[in-house]
């Protein structure tokens, strides 16, 4: 009964997040319920709030002080070189990796305070692997399934009815009842991504997710992400599609060696770079 | 002077002596007396202390014709049907744990038993630690050699050759007593049927045992003869702790009087000996030897117990085990420190040390310490479970560690806790991962239980030894045991890739 509720609730949430998204481009929106605290800005409240991030595993210092705070609806691609600490980063987001030193606050929740429930909070963050980390042991219906039933105990006929729902939306309806292992690279991925949206998620997290494919396979995938983009969700990409990063994105994130050198909309970024080093890592990469 | 003293003193002494005998025995008369008009109510009075106990009494697994198992799976033996004829001539009930010799003494030492009857010979030394009864038979030793040997002919011919005799028994004292005099080494082992095998096939040149084990032995073709004659030797008592169960040594002295008088006691000695064998050194293997099929016929029974046993122990350890392996298994890759430190001793620990120190520790060593006495499926169990279980531990800890790093962190991203994403999605796979590993610990679990043999516990090879004791055909035996094991191992590893395979869905 009140899992039912929740899901209806989520969904509307998505719903609105999306009007929501489409309209902050150019107007005030009146906020929607948030813990995050109101920075006045004319875009979306500020769902990711990132200060003075530090990560450090051993001697080696990966993130050396981030500052990032992101607007529920943004588009962040993150580039840069290999090294730069751009999976540390998105990692630190959802607590996959716990910061060193530094603040990182999440729809309202402290990432770093060992307090903070941290499962509650990564079922407001979706997350896609490069290496997509499918359940091998399930079934594609099971692996997208196991969430919800788990943890928001909706029913299982509800939650296959989702499952196929979300299945038709990244094309692969006909593959619900199949192995991840008879999937290609591109199915599996989009597998994952439908595993991840079934939470509902706020925020989308892509960690080089097109980067284990082979180049047929990436189309079909970054056409989901760009449809998600479409319908508002607020996204952060790792990416090294320097193409599908300046379509797609509202903002692009350069880092290397552990800060965020320069960041700007896409135009910026791409057409008119201002640091030394973007314009090398470019230069290398287009 | 003082002498005189002395010697009136001592007169005075022995006059009161022998006043207070004098009364003693005209009341025991008195008692014969009444004795010849009811027999059963006076022999009652006399036996009260035992009358209706049970008593354990541990015995050699090994020693005949003293002890050893006939084709039925029977303990029998001159001490065993000796004991059994008392115990039902004093009205108390006996529970024969057969152990080997030195295990036989650590149990009564321990409290497991209550006495011993081991075809032991009455020693200062051991007079010192145990209470023995009257002699109940007068041994000796003697040498042997293979019968084909024509080289020793006498002691003087064993310079520089080898001479075994059994651990701590008659014969390794004469042995090691007249090792320098004539010039050969002595090698100590635990059984009979060792010895003779040493002997056939070269590895010792002679053996020196307790002559009646030697001439039954001969006599059931054992293939080794006598040149020297019989040296006679120390007597044969029933032990309890010093200071302890006095009223069992009493009815044991009681019925072995009885037992004497009756003329029962010679129909046993005779029955096992023959009516004149303590003279003649025996010689020719008069019995016609039994073939293969006979021996596996007669074999049997006692082996199917010992698989039975076996299989038992094995499947009781197993769940345990794996129980164990499980949890502690997941305790060790879990997060917590502690505790995984905790499963790290136990690993170490127990595959840091020998199943059989741990059988004798839980059987032998517990029960000194806690007061009472261990059962032995309990101590056997216990053995086996924790040793497979350090093993487990590490078959589990690395089929969880060989999930790819990315099914947990797969799992924790969409919101699942720890302990969720380990059952629904690293335990799984894990599982499959580890399957092969845990049947191969199971295989490894059935063989081990052997080891139990050394505390007396009666699984397969124990039984096997029993048989091979009494009849000395130790190869064809040890090759049933063979087969067996064999047999089940394949059967239960075929049965256990069927379950594999059903589970795992390969």
């Amino acid at each position: 009964m009140s899992a039912t509720n929740e899901t209806t609730v989520n969904e509307t949430t998505t719903g609105g997040a999306a009007e929501n998204a489409a309209a902050t481009h150019e107007t005030h929106q009146p906020e929607v319920a948030s813990a995050a605290p109101a920075v006045p800005e004319h875009k979306g409240q500020v769902v990711i709030d990132v200060r003075d991030l530090r990560k450090t595993f051993g001697k080696t210092e990966v993130l050396k002080g981030i500052d990032c705070q992101v607007h529920a609806g943004e588009v962040i691609s993150i580039i840069g070189p290999s090294g730069a600490g751009k999976s540390t980063f998105l990692r630190c987001l959802n607590g996959l990796d716990t910061p060193t030193s530094g603040s990182v606050i999440v729809n309202g929740y402290d990432i770093a305070d060992p307090k903070t429930d941290i499962d509650k909070v990564r079922t407001q963050i979706g997350m896609v692997f490069q290496h997509f980390n499918l359940f091998p042991n399930m079934t594609v219906a099971e692996n997208i399934m196991l969430a919800p039933t788990l943890i928001k105990k909706v029913p299982a006929d509800q939650a296959r009815a989702r499952a196929l729902e979300l299945l038709r939306t990244v094309g692969l309806e006909e593959k619900i009842d199949a192995n991840p292992d008879s999937l290609s690279g591109g199915q599996k991925q989009r597998v994952a991504i439908a595993r991840s949206l079934a939470m509902d998620p706020d925020i989308m997290l892509f960690d080089e997710a097109t980067s284990a494919l082979d180049p047929e396979m990436v189309g079909d995938v970054l056409q989901v992400i760009r449809d998600l983009a479409n319908k508002g969700m607020t996204m952060l990409l790792v990416t090294h599609e320097m193409a599908f990063a300046r379509e797609v994105s509202t903002r692009v994130i350069f880092t290397d060696a552990g800060i965020i050198e320069e960041e700007g909309t896409p135009a910026q970024i791409f057409g008119n770079p201002q640091s030394p080093r973007l314009r090398s890592f470019l230069s290398k990469v287009l | 002077m003082h002498i005189e003293k002395f010697n009136a003193a001592v007169m005075q002494r022995a006059t009161r002596w022998r006043r207070a005998l004098g009364m003693m025995l005209a009341l025991v008369l008195c008692v014969a007396g009444l004795g010849t008009v009811g027999v059963s109510s006076a022999q009652a009075a006399q036996v009260s202390e035992v009358q209706g106990k049970t008593f354990k009494v541990a015995t050699d697994t090994t020693f005949a014709p003293f002890e050893f198992r006939d084709s039925s799976g029977q303990m029998v033996g001159i001490d065993m049907d000796l004991l059994h004829a008392i115990a039902k001539d004093q009205g108390f009930n006996v529970q024969i744990q057969s152990l080997g010799f030195n295990a036989a003494l650590q149990a009564m030492s321990s409290g497991q038993a209550d006495g011993v009857i081991a075809g032991m010979t009455i020693t200062d030394e051991r007079k010192a630690i145990y209470d023995f009864s009257d002699s109940y038979f007068q041994s000796g030793v003697q040498m042997a050699i293979a019968k084909n040997n024509d080289a020793i002919k006498g002691y003087e011919d064993l310079k520089g050759k080898t001479v075994v005799a059994k651990t701590g028994a008659e014969g390794e004292m004469f042995a090691k007593k007249n090792a320098a005099k004539y010039g050969y080494t002595v090698k100590s082992v635990d059984q009979s049927a060792t010895m003779y095998e040493m002997v056939k096939s070269g590895n010792a040149d002679a053996v020196v045992d307790d002559y009646p084990v030697l001439a039954y032995g001969i006599q059931q073709g054992n293939g080794l003869k006598t040149v020297t004659p019989k040296v006679p030797g120390g007597d044969y008592g029933f032990a309890v702790n010093k200071g302890q169960n006095a009223d069992l040594l009493k009815a044991f002295n009681a019925g072995l009087a009885n037992l004497k008088k009756s003329g029962e006691y010679d129909k046993i000695l005779a029955k096992y000996l023959g009516e004149d064998s303590s003279v003649k050194p025996a010689t020719a293997d008069s019995t016609a030897k039994k073939s293969f099929i006979d021996l596996a016929k007669d074999a049997f029974p006692a082996l199917m117990t010992g698989l039975k046993n076996t299989m038992l122990i094995t499947a009781i350890s197993f769940v345990i085990a794996l129980v164990l392996g499980i949890v502690l298994g997941l305790v060790r890759v879990s997060p917590n420190k502690p505790l995984s430190w905790v499963a790290r001793v136990y690993v170490a620990v127990f595959r840091g040390t020998p199943i059989l120190v741990w059988a004798f520790f839980f059987y032998f060593g517990i029960p000194q310490i806690i007061g009472h006495s261990i059962n032995i499926w309990v101590a056997g169990a216990l053995t086996l479970s924790l040793n497979a279980g350090a093993y487990l531990v590490e078959i589990v800890r690395g089929a969880i560690e060989s999930v790819n790093h990315g099914q947990m962190e797969g799992a924790r991203s969409l919101g699942l806790s720890y302990n969720q994403a380990m059952r629904k999605v690293i335990l799984p796979q894990a599982v499959k991962i580890g399957t092969p590993a845990i049947i191969n610990q199971l295989v490894i679990m059935l063989k081990d239980s052997s080891l139990l043999l050394a505390i007396g516990f009666g699984e397969l090879l124990y039984q096997a030894q029993q048989i091979y004791a009494a009849n000395f055909r130790v190869t064809e035996t040890l090759l049933m045991v063979g087969v067996i094991y064999f047999v089940a191992i394949t059967l239960l590893t075929w049965l256990a890739n069927i379950v594999d395979r059903r589970m795992n869905k390969r």
